[in-house]
């Protein structure tokens, strides 16, 4: 074999080349950074934690041909050509990337696309070889029959061959590696290696994004698993065990798009039914410490039919709460329950009574989960779920089926969201050390700052002061836990700042879940700080609307109203110690155009009157925990 | 069915490619007929210990007996097609083949580039090319109070105030509370702008030192400003940003690679266009 490429070489006259090939890049420029990591986080970073590139069989069916490396150049704020043609910069670059490509079929549309057709003897998979030579419309219609047939377990034989997978799988692996070492750089931007986990029961999104702590040394010693078929997260997690157990190196899996699983994303029971045990629950609740609570695909924190008395609830799930992610099963209202994140919090402390352990105590983040290789999460700039919906006159109103009719549209689309880490210096294992204490938290797009710190002294008069040192030395940030409190009732340092190129404020709220004494989860939203409170008095125990400023004719809005920071140490009126809780904070912006709006004045656009034309932007922090003492 | 998907596989491999493409060469060199090398299939070690590895990537556990008897059949129906498919000339004017040999023969030209390691002359080359891309932001060491939201009476009364202001003397107007640093020491420019806003961190730029300015307004509303040191840090050495260089040249290189390379093909080429009328 090695003689005939040498053959090969020589005929080509570039002998050069074959060592080339086989060269690993990361001995060039490998220069060891040091870092210094802060005595407690003084700075939000901002980042993406799911991305994908041509690399992802489904992205590039859509019609992406970006690369990894493109993503990067992106994210680092780089001008980059996208696929359709159109100039792509982000005017304010991340502080992090996680390229999560598919591990089903890594590369593998790509694959069939570039392909000989002759070669292609499958009927089915020489129909979608000639869509997705049609150009874009025939490359997405051809990847809505390749996921439908998916989520039908009917993937034609061929497509099926582990061997071919295999090797293209470490391929493609092996050279993104090189690309995310090559870009990384400590201390100012960071690139995490990471693959998606694409679970999917019969249509119902069970997906996971999985990100490693470690460099190419350790990660390179595995490859991207493929979870055809599988019925449980069970296999994501051996295999994250076995590389932790093997390299030494440490990996965490972040759920996504509960809000598509038909209720299966976060059940009482455990998979498939029987009572959940305590070590299917603390084996999840350590290897899936952050949950993405909102991205492109809709928005997983809280549904009106759960949550009736929050008039916030309800954001961005249009469209979404018809059926699973493939829309092969319409949704009923008992599986809301099993999807969203509030929801989930509130089942953690039901488990937690029953068991002792608490499978659902995650941090949130938001990402973006966009397929065009361009992290965009704001609306003046949103590139698309897909390469079909970059900027264009005919994506607001497209169907979004995925050949199913059954009524997503584009404008059903957010662009949302980001992930914000409060970490001690801006290197995977700061980052990645932030994300497992759950000091993290999700906004839809803009960079709102968000401090949040539970303790048992805070007054009022902290804020004076420097309340971020006090919050740390005195209590637990967000994603922490609180215990035995003898002082009466736990208070919370809350604040929020507007995002500087921004909207102001509106409120800032607590939610707070807990289970009865009948044994029954709770819930309650309070606003505990808002802007013009001398106007603004609460009726009915509800803060009025902060009024509107969006001019939709335009796209545009005023920041006369709201206010540019919020912040208020808060003491739960209702606390009852011996009643385990959990406390989050969301903060809302004053009304703004959503993308659709921008989109009706860029291609003058008439909308029907259902698109989404303004909406109030949010963040939401993890929670902070409390946990009675056992009498 | 699946000898052919596997020979559509093996027809993707750059090893074939390489094999293809030194085939067609040697026609092209020697008039002859493609030789498609010996007839004689040899599955030796390392064909499988390849296809075990693949085999474990994806399944996790090695393949029974029966599986790798499987694979190495497989591989052997891969082989006897491919070579009879070159005999028969299957390859030629096929588009789909022209199409992927240009892509093989354009990653050809690019592999070279992207796995060359530059010089520390082009590098810094590269570098002197544009040290403002590469360089470091001016760092600022500064006071700011926040007075509160842009409004045209707290604007009047800044102004008022400054202009009243001796040498030395702190500035006495309300500051409001916001969760944003009093003082920086040292942070660099580009930090500030995430932070405050772009137009702040551009005021900062023109802002004298030694003293209160403004107001200088940022994304929350209005700052008084003392701008106590402004550090341009020296410009950066090579070896500081070689990674970064090192991207930036190989993305370029491997551009001009395919470039260059299609031109000195075409020079050996008459290009006759002949568009209808």
């Amino acid at each position: 074999m090695r003689r005939k490429v040498m053959l090969a070489a020589l005929l080509l006259g570039t002998s050069g080349l074959i060592a080339g090939c086989d060269q690993v890049k990361n001995a060039v420029g490998g220069k060891t950074v040091e870092v210094k990591e802060a005595d407690y986080p003084e700075k939000v970073l901002w980042g993406d934690t799911h991305l994908h590139t041509a690399n992802s069989v489904d992205a590039f069916g859509f019609g992406v041909r970006l690369s990894p490396e493109d993503a990067l150049r992106f994210a680092r704020g780089e001008e980059v050509t996208s696929t359709t043609g159109l100039k792509a910069k982000l005017p304010r670059p991340l502080d992090f990337l996680v390229v999560t490509d598919h591990a089903e079929g890594l590369g593998a549309t790509k694959a069939l696309y570039d392909a000989p057709r002759m070669l292609i003897t499958d009927p089915t998979m020489r129909r979608w070889y000639d869509m997705m030579h049609e150009g874009p419309q025939g490359s997405q219609r051809a990847m809505a029959e390749i996921l439908d047939a998916r989520g039908r377990n009917d993937l034609p034989k061929a497509m099926l061959n582990a061997g071919d997978a295999a090797e293209r799988t470490k391929s493609v692996w092996k050279s993104n590696m090189e690309t995310v070492e090559d870009y990384n750089e400590p201390g100012k931007f960071t690139a995490f290696h990471g693959f998606e986990y694409t679970l999917m029961q019969g249509g119902n999104n069970l997906h996971r994004n999985v990100i490693f702590r470690d460099g190419a040394d350790k990660v390179g010693t595995v490859a991207p698993i493929d979870p055809t078929y599988k019925a449980t997260p069970d296999e994501i997690w051996n295999y994250m065990e076995a590389y932790e157990k093997a390299t030494g190196g440490r990996v965490l899996a972040i759920p996504h798009n509960s809000n598509l699983s038909n209720g299966l994303m976060f059940e009482l029971t455990q998979p498939g039914g029987g009572p959940m045990t305590a070590a299917y629950a603390k084996r999840r609740a350590k290897l899936e410490p952050v949950v993405e609570i909102t991205q492109i695909k809709g928005d997983s924190e809280a549904h009106p039919f759960l949550s009736p008395n929050d008039e916030f609830a309800g954001f961005g799930v249009a469209g979404w709460e018809l059926s699973n992610l493939l829309g092969n099963q319409p949704k009923t209202p008992n599986m809301f329950a099993g999807e969203y994140v509030r929801e989930a919090l509130k089942r953690g402390l039901l488990l937690e009574a029953q068991m002792g352990v608490n499978p659902y105590k995650f941090g949130v983040i938001g990402s973006t989960d966009s397929h065009t290789a361009l992290s965009t999460a704001d609306e003046d700039q949103f590139f698309g779920k897909h390469t079909g919906n970059e900027p264009n006159p005919n994506r607001v109103m497209q169907p979004q089926n995925l050949g199913t009719r059954k009524g997503r549209f584009g404008w059903h689309y957010l662009a949302s969201g980001y992930a914000a880490v409060w970490a001690k210096a801006n290197t995977r294992a700061a980052i990645f050390d932030a994300m497992e204490r759950r000091e993290v938290y999700a906004s839809t797009g803009p960079r709102m700052t968000v401090r949040f710190f539970g303790g048992w002294d805070f007054k009022a008069d902290d804020l004076k002061g420097n309340w971020v040192q006090a919050g740390y030395k005195r209590g637990v940030p967000m994603g922490g836990e609180l215990s035995g409190g003898k002082n009466g009732a736990p208070s919370f340092i809350v604040s929020a700042l507007k995002d500087p190129i921004g909207a102001n404020l509106d409120r800032v709220q607590v939610v707070k879940g807990w289970v009865d004494k009948s044994g029954k989860a709770q819930e309650k939203v309070f606003d505990v700080v808002w802007s013009d409170p001398g106007k603004r008095k609460p009726v009915g125990g509800k803060v009025p609307a902060v009024g509107d400023t969006v001019d939709v004719a335009t796209a545009t809005y005023k920041n006369t109203i709201g206010a540019p920071t919020l912040a208020t140490v808060w003491t739960d009126p209702e606390f009852d110690p011996a009643v385990r809780a959990f406390y989050y904070v969301r903060v809302m912006e004053i009304p703004t155009p959503s993308w659709p709006a921008y989109d009706a004045v860029r291609f003058k656009l008439k909308l029907t009157p259902d698109v989404r034309v303004k909406q109030q932007e949010r963040a939401y922090t993890s929670a902070i925990w409390y946990n009675p003492t056992k009498s | 069915m699946t000898w052919r998907t596997r020979a559509a596989a093996l027809l993707r491999e750059p090893l074939v490619h390489f094999l293809v493409a030194g085939a067609l060469i040697f026609v092209v060199l020697s008039g002859r007929a493609p030789d498609t090398g010996e007839r004689r299939i040899v599955v030796d070690e390392a064909v499988v210990t390849g296809l075990v590895n693949n085999y474990v990537q994806a399944f996790r556990r090695p393949p029974s007996d029966d599986e790798l008897d499987g694979l190495i059949r497989d591989y052997v129906r891969g082989e006897v097609y491919y070579r009879e498919a070159l005999r028969l000339g299957l390859d030629r004017d096929d588009d789909v083949v022209k199409k992927r040999l240009r892509n093989k023969m354009l990653a050809i030209a690019g592999a070279e580039a992207e796995a060359t390691r530059p010089s520390d002359a082009e590098l810094q080359a590269l570098l002197d090319k544009d040290p403002a891309r590469y360089a470091e932001p001016p760092r600022y060491t500064l006071e700011q109070r926040y007075l509160g939201s842009d409004t045209p009476s707290l604007r009047a009364a800044a102004i008022a105030q400054l202009s009243s202001l001796k040498p030395g003397d702190a500035p006495t107007l309300p500051e409001q509370p916001i969760p944003l640093p009093g003082t920086l020491d040292g942070a660099p420019l580009i930090d500030i702008a995430t932070q405050f806003g772009d137009d702040f961190a551009l005021a900062l730029e023109k802002a004298p030192t030694g003293r209160w300015t403004g107001p200088v307004a940022s994304g929350f509303g209005l700052h008084l400003v003392k701008v106590i040191r402004r550090d341009n840090p020296p410009p950066p050495k090579l070896a500081d940003i070689r990674q970064r260089l090192e991207n930036d040249w190989r993305s370029a290189a491997v551009r001009k690679a395919e470039e260059d390379n299609l031109n000195a093909l075409l020079k050996g080429y008459d290009v006759v266009i002949e568009k209808p009328r």
